[in-house]
This record gives C-alpha cells, structure tokens and sequence, in this order.
C-alpha cells in the first residue's frame, strides 16, 4: 500500500493575511513540499496539470524531472495529466523521458479535469471529451508497447512508421492509473487494459466513490486481469490535523469557507460529514481513512490533497510532519486482513519483476492484453 | 403504480403557490385513483441544499432524495410563484441541478402564480420554453393563478383539464382527448346545468 500527496498547483489568496504568493513560490514550495513527502517517508507525490490561471502547473514533466533530481526514493506521479488536449505523442515522450532520467520512479494518471476554454485553447471540443480520453490513450498504450506505429484516427494526424523515443525503461511502459469521478466509460477503460483507477473522492459523497470503484473492479475480472479485489485502486483524501481536535477546526475554518472547490458553499462541518474531508487530531484523520476500505476494499494507494485553498508552506509541511507520525499506525491499520493475493501498490521493479515472471512462464506480457480481448 | 410529483417554488407561508400545487395535485389524485401515488414537495427547506449544489456539484441526501423522486416519477406538476416577469431563481436553480436528460419524454403540468393577471402569460414566455429545452412532454394547459383568480371562477376548470391532462398521458383512465358528436351522442342536459353553476 503507498501513500502520498497530490496537488493542482493552485495559486491561492492566503484568505487570513490576503496574502498571494508569486507563481515562482508556488513553483519551488511544490520541491519544498515534495522532498518534505519524502522525508516524512510518504512514497508518492503527484502534480497537477492546467492551462490556465489561478494555476502553475502547465509543465508537470519538467516539475517532476526536478524533484526526481533532488529525491532519492518518492515515486513521481500526476492528478492528472490531461489526456483530452494534451498530443499522446508528447505524453510518450515527455513521460517516457522522464521515466529514464528517474530510473523508472514515475507513473501517471490520465484525467479529463479541463476548464471549458482550454479545450479550445488547444484545438479540441469539450464535447468529445470521452471519445478524446479514448482515442488518445489507445495510440499512447501502443507507443509504448510497439516500436514502429502506423495510426489513424479522429483527432490527430495519422503516423506512418512512427516511433516514440526514448523506449520505455527496461522495456516496461510506465504503471497508468485512470481518473474519473462519475463517468463509468473511465472506469470501463481502466479495466479493459488493466490499468490502475484512481477516484478522487475528495470533493464527492462516498457514493460516487464506491460505485465506480465498483464497476472497475468487476469489469477488471471480466477483462481477465485478475479477480475483482487484485484491481489496483488508487483514492484521494484530504484532511486538517492539529494535536487538538479544535485546534484543527478553528484554524482550517478560513480556509475551508474561502477554497476555490467549495468556498461559500455548505459548513465546514456538513462537508466533513458528506466527503471523506477529516479536520480533527492525527487519530481522528486515521480511523477516518482506515474507514476507506469499507467501500472500496483493499486498495494499493492513498493520496492525501494538503497543499491547497491558501494554505501557508510552513502550515502545509507541519500537516506532512503530522501525516509522517500517524503513517506507521496507516499502514500497520491498512495491512491488517489485507489478503495475501491483494498486490502492493504498482513501481517499476515490480512490473518488471512481473513481465520477467510472465515471459518465463511463457504466457503473454500482462500489458498486451487488449489486444487477445479486442 | 403511477408516481406523480408535485414541486412548489413558493416561498411564503401561507403560499398561494403551494395552494396551486395542492390543488393540482388533488386534481390529479382525483384522476388517477387510489393506485396513483401523488406526492408534494416545496422547494423552500432545500434552497441552502440547492445553492450549495451550485457550489460543490453534488446534493446533499435530503436533496438527492428529492431529485431521485423526480427520476422516479411517471409525471411533475412543477408551479413557481413570478418573480420579476419570470420563473423565481429557486425554481430554475432546481431545474439547473438536474443531471442532464432527467426529463426527457416526461410529462410535466406547469402552473405559476402572481399578485396580478399581467403575468399569465409567463407559463408560454418562460416555463414552456425551459422544458422544450429540458425535452419534456408539457399538457396543454397551463395553470395561472393571480391573486384575484383565488375569488374568481375558472380556476377550478382550469386545473381540471390540466389535471385530466397530465394523467392522460402518465396512464389515468380518461384520454387526452376526446372526440365527441353531440348529433351522435348529446352532453346530458343536466352536465350543462352543473357546468354553468360552478
């Protein structure tokens, strides 16, 4: 099981000194807080992408190439990258690149989450979105898993005898999670590849959460990848912690009743009940997130939104410090009962560990399935 | 069994929108029977439910509850007081908040009411245009109600045929529309009487 951050990359008013930070510190507090991830022992930070103000994070490549630099260990990740507007072709290789210079450190997840004009901005229809998020990942999926690509389809020049370069690290395409959270066509394309599926379950009732979950892990068995609970699932979290449970509450109410998501809408209390939103103590924020497995089953990742709404660096990276304290009881809570055929969270190791498991036992490579069900 | 609900926009308390709506609702009850299931919901406890679905994108249970009911229905009565020469922003935030397609082949009675006549014709400038676009069936009959029409005759009739029109087409017993030869088969003199004294 891995746990992490995720982020947007907003750039945000502080609502209590009105102060705005410059989109340069939002840039480098996005290292700062990343390297803090790792340091509390987190195994997995993900960035954002947009095109757009209030946002920063319109190159998510050259943002993770940069902390892969400065880390050692954490695992590199995107919520998400824009599978709608974004040329699959670029995505092969800005993703492939990166997966060599962090030795295999990465993955990604595909998302459709575009405000209405960047569709445009970059020559698409927003009401294709789907059919984009489709056609785009199927020529991705075979960039990276044929070396000469002949391609036509509805929303890109064709390629003839096109090759993606570099090639994927030790012959494995980096691990791809799907992110949807309420269109059951994601869903259904998580599982008809075997990738993994991510909901993002922050700003949403649980409902929605458990019946995507739901359909993409019994849509997983049917595609023949493995039975229903071996689907990997990814969820978002998002919490407050201070050591006093009011502490918490009295000082993330500002920020709460003025976030860009949710801000002037209902109390800070409702959406804590309707939404996995947690604002207490550290032993609060863990049975509430030990509670995720009741509507998901066992899962392989858990993202936690911290930076956001205006939040001060120095506030952020204390709720890593407190994140860091409780992730031993996390992940000693989340390992109970967890059968032994549930797999760990995806890395790259462990998909090569699983192509070499495959090739000698002479069966097809695990990530060409599609292409036997097509 | 037949589901027909009944959404009243009004805001005060007493309401003479409310008032339309049970009326109508009656009417349609009336109609359809003892197997017909007609249910009234007013608007006003979910108007904080409705602006905050606005904001967050989803409803809260009580709201969620109200809009699968709206799934679930076979027919809607929906009545709006006016409000600037239009349906009241309460009104329309609910049909905003439907997912799209919620309405689509469904027989919806309209209804509005307002402190003076001026208004009726807000049922064919505003409310039939908004649910041509949200694609459902809408009766002929409009309900208004103005103030005065609460004193008056013809209101009585007016929510009748509206309501003998909605079951019509959500499967009550009598057709939408009838055909009659008064050579063939003359009205009996006594249902003109009745109809001249109400």
């Amino acid at each position: 099981m891995q746990f992490g951050i995720f982020t947007v990359g907003d750039v945000t008013t502080d609502p209590t000194t009105g102060r705005t930070p410059s989109e340069h510190e939002r840039i480098k507090a996005q290292v700062e807080i990343a390297k803090k991830a790792e340091e509390v022992g987190l195994d997995v930070v993900a960035v954002g992408q947009h095109h757009n103000p209030p946002f920063v994070a319109s190159s998510p490549t050259t943002t993770m190439a940069y902390i892969a630099a400065q880390t050692q260990r954490i695992l590199l990740s995107t919520s998400t990258t824009l599978i709608t507007t974004t040329d699959p072709v670029r995505i092969a290789e800005d993703y492939g690149t990166l997966q060599h210079l962090a030795d295999g450190r990465m993955d990604l997840m595909m998302g459709r989450g575009n405000t209405g004009p960047v569709y445009p901005w970059f020559g698409k229809d927003i009401r294709e979105g789907i059919n984009l998020a489709i056609e785009n990942y199927a020529l991705l999926h075979r960039l990276w898993r044929e070396d000469v690509v002949d391609w036509e389809g509805r929303f890109r020049t064709p390629l003839q005898g096109f090759t993606a370069t570099p090639r994927p690290l030790d012959g494995v395409p980096p691990f791809v999670w799907h992110g949807s959270i309420r269109s059951p066509e994601i869903a259904e394309q998580a599982a008809y590849y075997g990738d993994g599926f991510f909901h993002n379950h922050i700003f949403w009732p649980s409902s929605h959460t458990r019946q995507m979950v739901a359909l993409y892990r019994r849509r997983f068995e049917h595609y023949g990848h493995g039975r229903a609970d071996q689907a990997i699932v990814g969820l978002g979290g998002q919490f407050f912690m201070r050591r006093n449970s009011q502490d918490a509450v009295r000082e993330f109410r500002p920020y709460f009743d003025n976030a860009p998501v949710y801000g002037h809408g209902p109390s800070l209390e409702d959406f804590t009940s309707q939404t996995p939103l947690t604002v207490g103590s550290p032993q609060e924020v863990l049975e509430r997130t030990l509670g995720f497995r009741e509507y998901v089953g066992d899962y392989q990742r858990q993202l936690f939104l911290v930076d956001h709404a205006g939040l001060p660096v120095k506030t952020v990276l204390e709720q890593l410090d407190l994140l860091g304290e409780i992730l031993p009881d996390l992940r000693a809570g989340m390992a109970e009962g967890r059968p032994a055929h549930v797999p760990d969270g995806p890395t790259h190791a462990g998909l090569v560990a699983a192509r070499d498991a495959a090739v000698a036992a002479g069966s097809a490579v695990p990530e060409t399935v599609e292409e036997v069900s097509a | 069994m037949t589901r027909v609900l009944a959404v009243s926009a009004g805001l005060s308390v007493p309401s003479s929108t409310r008032l339309l709506t049970e009326r109508l609702a009656d009417a349609v009850r009336a109609d359809l029977g003892p197997d017909a299931e007609v249910e009234l919901v007013e608007l006003r406890p979910l108007a904080h439910a409705l602006a905050d679905h606005l904001l967050t994108g989803f409803p809260d249970a009580e709201l969620e509850e109200v809009l699968e009911k709206v799934r679930l229905a076979d027919g809607l009565i929906m009545v709006t007081p006016v409000f600037s020469a239009s349906f009241s922003g309460l009104f329309k935030t609910f049909t905003d908040v439907m997912e799209p397609g919620l309405l689509i082949g469904k027989p919806v009675l309209i209804g509005a009411t307002a402190g003076t006549s001026r208004h009726s014709l807000v049922l064919d400038h505003a409310l039939r245009p908004l649910f041509a676009y949200l694609r459902a069936v809408v009766v002929p009959t409009g309900v208004f109600a103005a103030t005065e029409d609460f004193g008056d005759h013809g209101l009585e009739q007016r929510v009748e045929r509206a309501a003998g029109e909605l079951a019509a087409l959500v499967g009550g017993r009598r057709p939408l529309h009838v055909v009659r030869d008064e050579f063939a088969d003359p009205t009996p003199f006594a249902d003109r009487l009745r109809g001249l004294s109400t």
